[in-house]
């Protein structure tokens, strides 16, 4: 379209040099104008972005190069360089919060990413009634602030008294421990969180599942094929898109577990549920230590990257 | 993670009172602010007090401060309740940027809060105020830089509550008065078959952990520092933890009915008011909540001096303070204003029957006010058999070190005590590795 413009013009007939056209062709003209008003609609978007995305994170990690208490004046700093990072190398609790982070992002992403499908699938393929208001039930879950329910499962979780104590008392399984225990603690604190994550992933996982064209379901059954056999290849290998996307937000939703830890277990006992997430919240705002605690959130933010780009070129390569 | 600051906006809306203001306080600093007090009450002020009080005792604060209003047209206090759990960082976020005028704050954070220059010191009179009417002991603790930096208010201590109905049951007349005694107890009120265990610790909660802890640790005639030097594997101290892992390894202390909340409540109090913990050691302050949990069977509480350790001579507590402070960040009038309501507050003229109405706020939670004129007042009710055992023990208690670094340290304490306590360590091996933490952490944070 370029090129026969410009013979047009009475141009020397020669093989016309390859023009730069907009993603859609068109004129120069309205490919800058194109432009501006592209540039104009995304601006409001990346100034946000940049405001409350960008400029944190520089801050972030221009305050992990500092000495400060968050209690006097920002510009009162005192530059420690890389010091606070070469420390979080030596710091016992860091390093066991990175772990006990580590673990608990296993726990969750582990049998919320499985249990979310099964449940999606169980969702969307049987024609039954009433699907919607499972699915309604199932995200309600998600919708509920979770300071107001981790305190609901703070009294179910209560030792000896609390109903699931209760219950495993009538059945008589002994006394469990719950959130009173070191050795079960974090795994309580991953239940509530599966059970409360649960229906946002079933949501995401039946959104995938209409992507997938119903004719291929039609022809594997006309070709004999099961329900498991159709779940294995076809269901599974087209949803492998919308699994990579619910693991990712999994794995980031799960890295930044707070608010049932401050709530709950405050990191106990001992140090079992101090995720990465509390142990900056309390360095920075208990011992008053911002450098510190910012070089922690801003290796987490790397870490966290590092993490997403080996999931996404895990998905690329398949 | 972001640490936005903001502008104080009455400055930005009153720039020629806050330029007058800047000159009074750059001129005279406190008394400056002192000055300002009755000058400003002609311009609206508004007093925000950041406190981590329960609902009921809010209100009576509300009601002191209506009544304040009254007399002070010019001044209004507004409130902001957090949970005890987040009033560090609630102090800490906002105190910059002048979110708070006055705040109730633990002792223990303030020489963070006056190296950082947030802590205002108070004008001429309400330090001649509080030299007169607070105990020296108090007035030393809110003293810092050579200023009085705060009001004191509350004192807390440590005794070892008891339920007088699993005493007799077991058959035991009196509580224990040394360790020997302790273990003894303990071990004869422990049931496990009702799931009542002799003697209750706490777990999740640095200061429920570490105080009790610590004053078995005064009782055994050891000490928690030396100047700014931890002396966790001092003997004295170490035996505290052996004592706890003794206790645990008998089965009369249960690790898993011990868990508090970010309120500091929780089970731990839960299993005492239900009969299912027979001893603990905990401060005069929960017996509000106690009341409120065990509702007639709080008679069955009974309340003695702190066990003596082996190597201690006599029963010892650890205590701590309360008092309320002025943020020097808020505007000078503001801060003029703050300083006039806690005088107020804190005067007879405030509150009931010769106390004032702080006092009567303390009162309401069985919590000991420290002015002496509102201990005077509150005499009979001080002598109830819960807090006449906390008031008796008073002369014997040893303040808890108020260190930079302090919360730090006592979080890695807490740590070391719990991995004991859940069987995860030796005595030795816990405090021997808190040592060196807390060495570390107070050697950088005090130089």
């Amino acid at each position: 379209m370029m090129a026969a413009s410009v013979e047009s013009l009475g141009a020397p007939s020669r093989p016309a040099a390859p023009v730069r056209t907009g993603r859609w062709g068109g004129h120069p003209t309205h490919l800058a104008q194109q432009r501006r008003w592209g540039a104009l609609m995304l601006s409001p978007t990346l100034l946000i972005l940049g405001l409350f995305t960008f400029v944190p994170i520089v801050l972030t990690f221009w305050i992990s190069l500092h000495a400060w208490n968050m209690l006097t004046p920002i510009t009162k700093m005192s530059w420690v360089g890389l010091s606070n990072y070469t420390n979080l190398f030596h710091d016992p609790t860091f390093r066991s919060s990175l772990l006990v982070t580590l673990v608990y992002v296993v726990i969750v992403v582990g049998i919320t990413v499985p249990l979310s499908i099964l449940v999606g699938m169980l969702l969307y393929f049987p024609r039954v009634r009433g699907k919607g208001v499972a699915r309604t039930v199932l995200f309600t879950t998600y919708v509920i602030p979770t300071i107001a329910v981790a305190m609901v499962w703070g009294a179910l979780y209560a030792p000896s008294y609390g109903p699931l104590a209760q219950m495993f008392h009538a059945v008589g399984l002994g006394q469990p421990t719950f959130l009173s225990s070191p050795s079960s603690a974090l795994a309580s604190l991953a239940a509530f969180n599966i059970w409360q994550m649960l229906g946002y992933y079933t949501v995401l996982v039946v959104a995938g599942l209409t992507q997938i064209p119903g004719d291929l379901y039609e022809a594997a059954r006309v070709d004999g094929a099961g329900f498991v056999r159709q779940a294995m290849s076809i269901t599974l290998p087209l949803l492998r898109r919308t699994t990579v996307f619910v693991v990712l937000i999994g794995v980031i939703n799960a890295v930044q577990v707070f608010d049932p830890v401050y709530v709950l277990t405050q990191g106990g006992p001992i140090t079992s549920t101090t995720v990465i997430s509390y142990d900056i919240q309390r360095t920075a705002f208990t011992y008053g230590l911002a450098g510190e605690a910012s070089a922690m959130a801003f290796s987490l933010l790397v870490l966290l990257v590092a993490v997403a780009v080996v999931i996404l070129a895990f998905m690329r390569s398949r | 993670m972001a640490f936005p600051r903001r502008t104080t906006s009455s400055r930005a809306r009153h720039p020629i009172r806050s330029l007058v203001a800047s000159v009074l306080a750059l001129g005279s600093g406190a008394s400056a602010v002192a000055a300002a007090g009755p000058s400003s009450a002609s311009t609206p002020v508004t007093v925000t007090f950041l406190t981590h009080y329960a609902p009921p005792q809010v209100a009576m604060l509300q009601a002191a401060a209506t009544a304040f209003h009254k007399a002070h047209p010019g001044i209004s206090v507004s409130f902001h309740a957090v949970p005890f759990g987040n009033l560090l960082s609630t102090l800490t976020t906002q105190g910059p940027s002048a979110g708070w005028t006055v705040a109730n704050i633990y002792d223990l954070w303030l020489p963070e809060l006056v190296q950082s220059g947030l802590a205002a010191a108070a004008p001429a009179n309400v330090t001649k105020a509080v030299r007169t009417n607070w105990p020296a002991n108090l007035v030393t603790d809110v003293t810092k830089g050579g200023a009085v930096r705060g009001i004191p208010n509350e004192v807390d201590l440590y005794a070892l509550n008891y339920n007088k109905a699993l005493f007799a049951k077991a058959g035991i007349a009196s509580p224990p008065k040394n360790w020997t005694q302790l273990v003894a107890d303990a071990n004869k009120l422990t049931n496990k078959s009702a799931g009542v265990q002799g003697f209750g610790v706490i777990t999740s909660w640095a200061a429920g952990v570490v105080h009790p802890w610590l004053s078995l640790v005064d009782s055994n005639g050891g000490s928690l520092l030396t100047g700014t030097k931890p002396n966790l594997t001092n003997p004295r101290v170490e035996a505290v933890t052996k004592l706890y892992a003794q206790l645990v390894k008998s089965g009369a202390t249960v690790a898993s009915m011990s868990t508090a909340n970010a309120n500091t409540t929780g089970p731990y109090l839960d299993n005492f008011a239900a009969g299912k913990t027979a001893m603990i050691i905990m401060a005069n302050w929960w017996e509000a909540d106690l009341k409120a949990a065990m509702g007639s069977h709080f008679s069955d509480v009974g309340v003695a001096p702190i066990p003596v350790g082996p190597s201690g001579t006599k029963s010892s507590s650890v205590s701590y303070s309360w008092l309320t402070m002025v943020n020097s960040k808020a505007s000078p009038a503001q801060q003029a204003a703050g300083w006039q309501f806690l005088q107020w507050l804190n005067s007879p003229s405030s509150g009931k029957n010769g106390s004032s109405a702080m006092g009567d706020v303390l009162m309401s939670m069985g919590i000991l006010p420290s002015r002496l004129s509102d201990v005077a007042a509150h005499k009979a009710q001080l002598s109830d058999p819960f807090l006449r055992v906390y008031v008796a023990e008073l002369k014997n208690a040893s303040p808890f070190p108020t260190v930079l670094g302090g919360e730090q340290m006592t979080d890695t304490i807490q740590t070391a005590l719990e991995s004991v306590i859940f069987g995860r360590s030796s005595a030795s091996a816990a405090m021997s590795s808190a040592q060196s933490q807390v060495s570390s952490i107070l050697k950088q944070a005090n130089g």
